[in-house]
């Protein structure tokens, strides 16, 4: 019995050496409950709302009076398809926030990637090449960084139209700084490390021990991060939307359904509960997913797997 | 013989990790008497430090002790309740660590530590009376002016002075058993050597009980009249230091022995073969700016490489050494081309680097390759072996079948194993991974390697395997080597000709033989008689052995820079700075004085 066992795990841990770091991780993460359930929940929401608006017969936006403040399924009074009830001009709650969703899951996904990109490659370069260039590029994120996020978009959005683009343009601007900082702080630290040295012992350029050799190190760590950010430029996005500078009426986003189910929160408190709890199960889910993400890759530097 | 102050019998302890125990401290046994230096040596992990641990109860979990008696003054420590136990520790037993910056508060003066930590192992003292005594110790361990370094914090004070000032803190509550862990570790050779004179004349003059934990026995036979090797925990062997040095009986002891590498007896210098240039260092000066403290804008100028020249020919070993401080590592990074030099010129193969074109110097740069010290940061974390290896052919366009091709052979050649190949370096000993980084430089077919300090990470198995490993691929490829050390026997084992720096100059180049039998610096005599050895040293610490530590690099004497602790500076090294002088045999000495007698008369 045992040698069965032995023979069964041996040629398993030759293959797993053979594997890359990064597949390692993603392994790891992928047999983590936490992980699994939030990637259940965050698929099943995604799949949904891009799904659902589609085949389904009900438009998100056409008014209906004669269904006005129906509520939701187990409450006395629903009809059906109104699972989750309809708003004071008779739409579809469900159909809403799904919709909503969408806009959300876009825009905060554009956003995360667009700062991810520009904060780390410009705070790299700081950190790594020190000097004047370092001194520039620092003092334009203290200049962004006094700017407040709001005033901003008030400011932008106000003079423009709020469109997607220009929306996911506020959140960028607002947000790259932070992961300049990051992305410099750790940069530097790493700049007069023994590998980078021994890299340029060998000849490499700058651009090659950067991309190649201080961006795995640097990157990372802060890729994690920003799978948490997600969840906050979504939260962002819906500000936005409530203080009417987000995608704009008619079509459906948390923010603006939100704002304008306040005045009926005492009667029809589904209208703005439901995005409101849409919202917490998908961020929940992206939490998950992000925290599960880094005790994975901090187990497999750490040499346990 | 007196009733000995210190029994330890059957001590055992045992560590408890995941329901399995392993045990450290193995059934020990061993006496001290009073006044006595007792000596323990062992190689690393072999229990030695929780040994010293156990003896003053200091063990937490995951350790326990789990059997044994510690009979100090009479009492056994083991069973002594805890208030019983915070009069003996700290009190009537000291102790000394190896880092002892870690163990002093940065925050407050040196003196005022001490005298608390006085005052709360003996509450009776007064303040004022403690103070008085806390100075009174400092000059007794010769701290300068005790008065006023009494105020200074810890970040004050050099390496060496940290050192007294924790041998101050072990002594001053007149103990009778000083615990000393690995003290001169972190130390240079020549201030690790006063540390061992002082407190060889200490414990004439208190009468204090010593014992003196060490890896290595020359260290230990300094100062110890007995000494128990340690070995996995047991103690194997035990006895005079003289006799177990002469006629050891246990095999382990002869392997610590012969471990030990030798300086005057039976060496073998290297004999250096004739050869073209390779490396031609021409006069190199290389001097740093930093801020002065305290001032908006003015600056101090640290002069680190102060005109260095020498010359490295095809196939030689060329040594540096030098003790922290003297410049080895500025001017590795000159070498390496990682830094360009203020004045001077560094020629590679007969062509000045600082002309070379940034195309052409890529060019170079696979001829000459530097090995660093660290072998954990060195490396690229998240990278397999064999990529890490074929990292140098890619950055110098091989294409990818071809570096994978050489990498593998590489990798055979510096005793990698090749089911490795694949694998994160993590988890890898030291030992593996230097000889990842000598086959990156091995790929490329280098003319000059340079090691610096590449070897002090490893333990004396290991050191000896990549020293046989480097004469190999010296026979093979023709390599020269530029070993960058603080170790004087790795580098008389190595090196043809040896520069010794002091304070960003070569104060004497010399060929080995040369260097180590008839040196003419007072320097290199002083660095020779500090270095701990079984053997007859030909340098007696009476006459050779330096007293202070050097200058600051940042306001240097005027005149020769050694002469503030030269034993036999006269009035004109106040005035002139000496130059390399060329002395019989190709061999130069910074030195003004022609010192035939001296020479003459080397035991």
């Amino acid at each position: 019995m045992s040698d069965i066992v032995q023979q069964g795990a041996a040629p398993r841990t030759v293959a797993r050496r053979g594997l890359t770091p990064t597949r390692r991780m993603l392994q790891i993460a992928v047999g983590r409950m936490d992980f699994r359930i939030g990637f259940v929940g965050f698929v099943l929401l995604v799949g949904l709302s891009f799904l659902l608006p589609l085949i389904s017969p009900i438009d998100p936006i056409k008014i209906a009076y004669s269904s006005k403040l129906l509520p939701p399924f187990p409450a006395e009074g629903w009809r059906w398809p109104y699972l989750l009830g309809t708003d004071q001009l008779g739409r579809d709650v469900l159909m809403r926030c799904l919709v909503g969703l969408r806009y959300s899951l876009l825009i905060g996904l554009t956003t995360v990637i667009l700062m991810f990109i520009v904060g780390c490659s410009l705070g790299l370069y700081a950190g790594f090449r020190g000097g004047w260039v370092d001194a520039v590029i620092m003092r334009l994120t203290d200049a962004q960084l006094s700017i407040p996020m709001i005033i901003l978009a008030i400011t932008i959005l106000g003079v423009s139209r709020p469109t997607v683009p220009a929306i996911i343009l506020v959140l960028g601007l607002s947000g790259w700084p932070l992961y300049a900082r990051v992305a410099r702080s750790v940069a530097l630290g790493e700049r007069n490390r023994g590998y980078v040295l021994g890299e340029r012992v060998l000849g490499a350029s700058d651009l090659r021990i950067m991309v190649l050799f201080v961006a795995p190190v640097v990157l990372p760590p802060i890729a994690f991060v920003a799978v948490l950010d997600i969840a906050r430029m979504m939260i962002f996005e819906s500000i936005l939307g409530f203080l009417g500078l987000g995608v704009q009426p008619p079509t459906p986003t948390f923010g603006n359904v939100i704002a304008d189910a306040r005045k009926y929160l005492l009667n029809a408190w589904w209208i703005a509960t439901m995005p409101g709890l849409f919202m917490l199960v998908s961020l929940t889910c992206l939490n998950l997913m992000g925290s599960a993400l880094e005790r994975a890759r901090n187990a497999v530097l750490r040499g346990e797997a | 013989m007196s009733d000995p102050i210190l029994a330890v019998s059957n001590l055992g302890v045992d560590l408890q990790r995941e329901g399995r125990i392993k045990r450290i401290v193995d059934n020990v046994s061993f006496a001290l008497q009073p006044g006595e230096v007792l000596g323990l040596v062992g190689e690393a992990g072999s229990g030695k430090s929780v040994l010293a641990r156990a003896l003053v109860r200091a063990i937490a979990p995951p350790l326990e002790i789990v059997s044994g008696k510690v009979v100090f003054e009479g009492r056994d420590i083991l069973s002594l309740d805890p208030r019983a136990l915070a009069r003996v520790r700290g009190n009537r037993i000291g102790f000394i660590g190896a880092n002892p910056m870690g163990s002093l508060d940065p925050r407050l003066p040196i003196g005022q530590q001490i005298v608390e930590k006085l005052r709360s192992v003996q509450p009776e003292i007064g303040r004022a009376e403690a103070r008085d005594r806390v100075l009174d110790f400092f000059g007794r361990v010769r701290i300068p002016s005790p008065s006023a370094r009494f105020h200074e914090a810890p970040f004050q004070f050099s390496g060496g002075m940290m050192q007294r000032v924790m041998i101050v803190d072990a002594l001053v509550s007149d103990p009778s058993l000083v615990i000393a862990d690995n003290i001169t570790q972190p130390l240079d050779v020549t201030v690790a050597a006063q540390i061992i004179r002082l407190i060889d004349g200490l414990r004439q003059s208190l009468n204090t009980a010593f014992l003196f934990i060490s890896s290595s026995l020359p260290v230990v036979a300094q100062l110890a009249e007995r000494t128990l090797v340690m070995q996995r925990g047991q103690i194997v062997e035990q006895g005079l230091t003289s006799e177990l040095a002469a006629n050891p009986r246990q095999p382990y002891t002869r392997t610590l022995l012969s471990r030990i590498p030798p300086i005057w007896k039976d060496v073998m210098a290297p004999t250096a073969t004739d050869g073209e240039a390779v490396l031609k260092v021409d006069n190199v000066v290389r001097t740093y700016f930093v801020r002065r403290r305290g001032s908006f804008n003015a600056y101090n100028q640290v002069q680190a490489v102060r005109g260095v020249s020498f010359t490295v020919k095809a196939g030689e070993n060329f040594g540096i050494v030098g003790e922290s401080g003297c410049g080895k590592s500025t001017l590795t990074r000159l070498l390496a081309w990682l830094e360009q030099p203020d004045g001077g010129r560094i020629a590679f193969l007969g062509k000045d680097l600082s002309h070379l074109s940034a195309h052409s110097l890529t060019e170079m740069r696979k001829s000459f390759q530097l090995l660093l010290q660290d072998p954990y940061g060195s490396l690229p974390a998240g990278m397999p072996l064999l990529r890490m290896i074929e990292e140098p052919l890619l950055i110098h366009g091989f294409d990818r079948a071809e570096a994978a091709r050489r990498a593998q052979e590489a990798m055979i050649e510096v005793g990698l194993d090749a089911e490795l190949a694949h694998r994160l370096p993590v988890g890898l000993s030291a030992g593996q991974r230097q000889r990842i980084n000598i086959a990156r430089a091995l790929v490329l077919r280098p003319r000059l390697l340079i090691l610096d300090e590449t070897l002090s990470a490893l333990d004396q198995v290991e050191q000896a395997e990549l020293l046989d490993l480097f004469n190999r691929l010296q026979a093979t490829y023709g390599f020269s080597y530029v070993f960058i050390s603080h170790d004087l026997a790795l580098v008389r084992r190595m090196c043809h000709r040896i520069a010794v720096m002091y304070l960003g100059r070569i104060v004497e180049l010399a060929d080995n033989t040369t260097l180590f039998e008839q040196p003419h610096h007072p320097y290199t005599r002083a660095l020779l008689s500090a270095m701990p050895t079984l053997e007859h040293n030909h340098f007696p610490h009476t006459r050779y052995l330096l007293d202070g530590e050097p200058p600051s690099p940042i306001d240097l004497p005027l005149g020769c820079s050694f002469r503030s602790r030269c034993p036999r500076a006269e009035n004109d090294c106040q005035k002139t700075d000496p130059p390399l002088l060329a002395l019989a045999g190709g061999n130069y000495a910074a030195c003004l004085h022609r010192h035939e007698k001296e020479t003459a008369d080397v035991e």
